[in-house]
């Protein structure tokens, strides 16, 4: 198949979502993440000593944090495959898999969409919308950058003093914002149609079922696994509810 | 330990801290230019014919509802972290979900508690590990396989998985959410707020639709705030009032 023009109300994302500058992007950000971990490790092995961690320590170290990140990563995977065909691979690759997170970009993508009276998926997702909504979650994940960079400095100059200032705003308010933001994303999405609700509930219910289990047969990757066997039992439930 | 660890301790620590504090907002920086690039060539080098005001309005609907966690969260996870690994963490990602398993997993291995400079180390080189089998990992499914995985799957499956993934990635994550915060108040005066405003408030001024889930935050939030119980548990010990779960791993008490 030739490649599709670029064409604003086309619901035919592909030509958008696999431009060679998403790609150069997704390519880049991975190229600054290798750059920083060897930066990193050879800083860390220099100072090793001075902290009394042996290099075999070290080394018994990236392996933990390797092993560490096994489960997650694959189950990272999973929720990133199940996202291609949304917003394809360069956006997944750097957004869901590196620098944010699916459940922050996928509701930044839903926000955003609808600022234009969109929705994600459906017949009003075109070029333009799937563009605002990178666009959107981008410059959105960029506020935890900034605000990283802004901050580090500053706690670590003043880290007890700040948290001794209202230690009760650091327990309500991200809960509170989190807990918001999420249930009203959730019940935005049900009212739209029964399968959207089913769907809903499906997920809710698969998960509920992963974390149980976790905590009853203490087995902690069940955990891990949560979100990305939810999303596959979901999108199961809703496929032969749209299909009957 | 002999009587030159203390000069070489500091001559050491210094270097590090000076790679590390050049290095890592350098790093980090970088990551948010590629990534500035990419999102405003999407929205306005691709012919795509946005607006400088149909950006802003994404973007302020997106940081209204998300941009107090933005602030919050490196305040919350510097502790565990220390200075360097804040700039790893913030580039790499994933960071509730994996980094910091990895970082505890390892320090908790060699013996060492969050917050000391020993920890800082070993939080960093587990990072390193992690970022290892996470890129080897996203390469390798998605970057290689995921198209074609994708490929293989018939059409209507493909719709219903773009047409139903933000009710089956947000019925999973709300439930997490409500079972990691542990906090009973705050889930009911989330979900009355959120149920208001989107079956109440919404079809009675539908002009509040892009508004609906940052007016939901900052409700909640201010609720919250006001309904929260104001006799903490600890209370035994009032000199430690200003004691959070947060302050004891920066500052281990005896």
């Amino acid at each position: 198949m030739a490649v599709a023009a670029v064409d604003p109300s086309s619901t035919d994302i592909t030509p958008l979502i696999h431009h060679p500058v998403l790609w150069a992007a997704a390519v880049g950000v991975f190229a600054v993440i290798i750059l920083q971990s060897v930066i990193y490790f050879r800083a860390i092995r220099k100072a090793a000593p001075a902290v009394s961690l042996t290099p075999a320590q070290v080394r018994s170290s990236v392996r933990s944090g390797a092993v560490a990140a096994i489960g997650p990563s694959l189950a990272v995977a999973l929720i990133a495959v199940s996202l291609l065909p949304l917003f394809g691979t360069p956006a997944v690759l750097a957004r869901i898999g590196l620098v944010g997170s699916a459940a922050f970009d996928v509701a930044a993508a839903g926000i955003s969409a609808g600022t234009q009276g969109a929705q994600l998926g459906g017949p009003t997702y075109t070029q333009k919308i799937f563009a605002l909504a990178f666009a959107a979650m981008t410059i959105g994940g960029l506020a935890w950058m900034l605000s990283a960079l802004i901050l580090t400095p500053i706690l670590s100059k003043g880290d007890a003093k700040l948290r001794k200032v209202n230690p009760a705003v650091m327990a309500v308010v991200p809960t509170a914002a989190l807990l918001g933001a999420f249930f009203t994303l959730t019940f935005t999405e049900v009212v739209k149609s029964p399968a959207h609700l089913v769907s809903m509930i499906v997920s809710a219910a698969a998960m509920g079922a992963c974390l149980l289990l976790a905590h009853r047969l203490r087995r902690p990757w069940l955990r891990e696994w949560g979100l990305g066997l939810a999303i596959i039992v979901a999108l199961a439930a809703a496929f032969f509810m749209t299909a009957a | 330990m002999s009587t030159t660890t203390s000069s070489d301790t500091s001559a050491g620590l210094a270097a590090f801290d000076r790679t590390t504090s050049i290095w890592g907002p350098i790093t980090l920086g970088l990551g948010l230019v590629v990534s500035l690039g990419a999102a405003l060539y999407a929205a306005f080098g691709s012919g795509m014919g946005i607006t400088g005001l149909e950006l802003v309005t994404a973007v302020a609907a997106v940081l209204a509802t998300f941009g107090v966690i933005a602030i919050i969260e490196p305040i919350s996870y510097f502790p565990i972290l220390g200075r360097s690994a804040m700039y790893q963490a913030f580039l790499i990602g994933n960071i509730a979900n994996k980094l910091l398993p990895a970082a505890v997993v390892a320090q908790a291995n060699l013996g060492e508690r969050p917050g000391t400079r020993r920890a800082e180390l070993i939080a960093g080189s587990a990072i390193i590990g992690a970022v290892l089998i996470h890129i080897t990992t996203l390469i390798l499914f998605v970057g290689v396989l995921g198209t074609w995985l994708v490929g293989m799957l018939p059409a209507p499956l493909i719709a219903t998985a773009r047409g139903y993934i933000l009710p089956a990635v947000f019925g999973a994550v709300v439930l997490q959410s409500v079972v990691a915060m542990k906090s009973r108040r705050t889930t009911i005066v989330a979900v009355v707020v959120a149920a208001l405003i989107v079956f109440v408030v919404v079809p009675l001024v539908p002009a509040l639709t892009f508004y609906a889930t940052a007016l939901a935050v900052i409700t909640t939030i201010a609720i919250s705030w006001f309904a929260r119980s104001k006799t903490p548990p600890p209370a035994a010990d009032p000199a430690h009032d200003g004691d959070s779960p947060a302050a004891h791993i920066s500052k281990p008490t005896h």
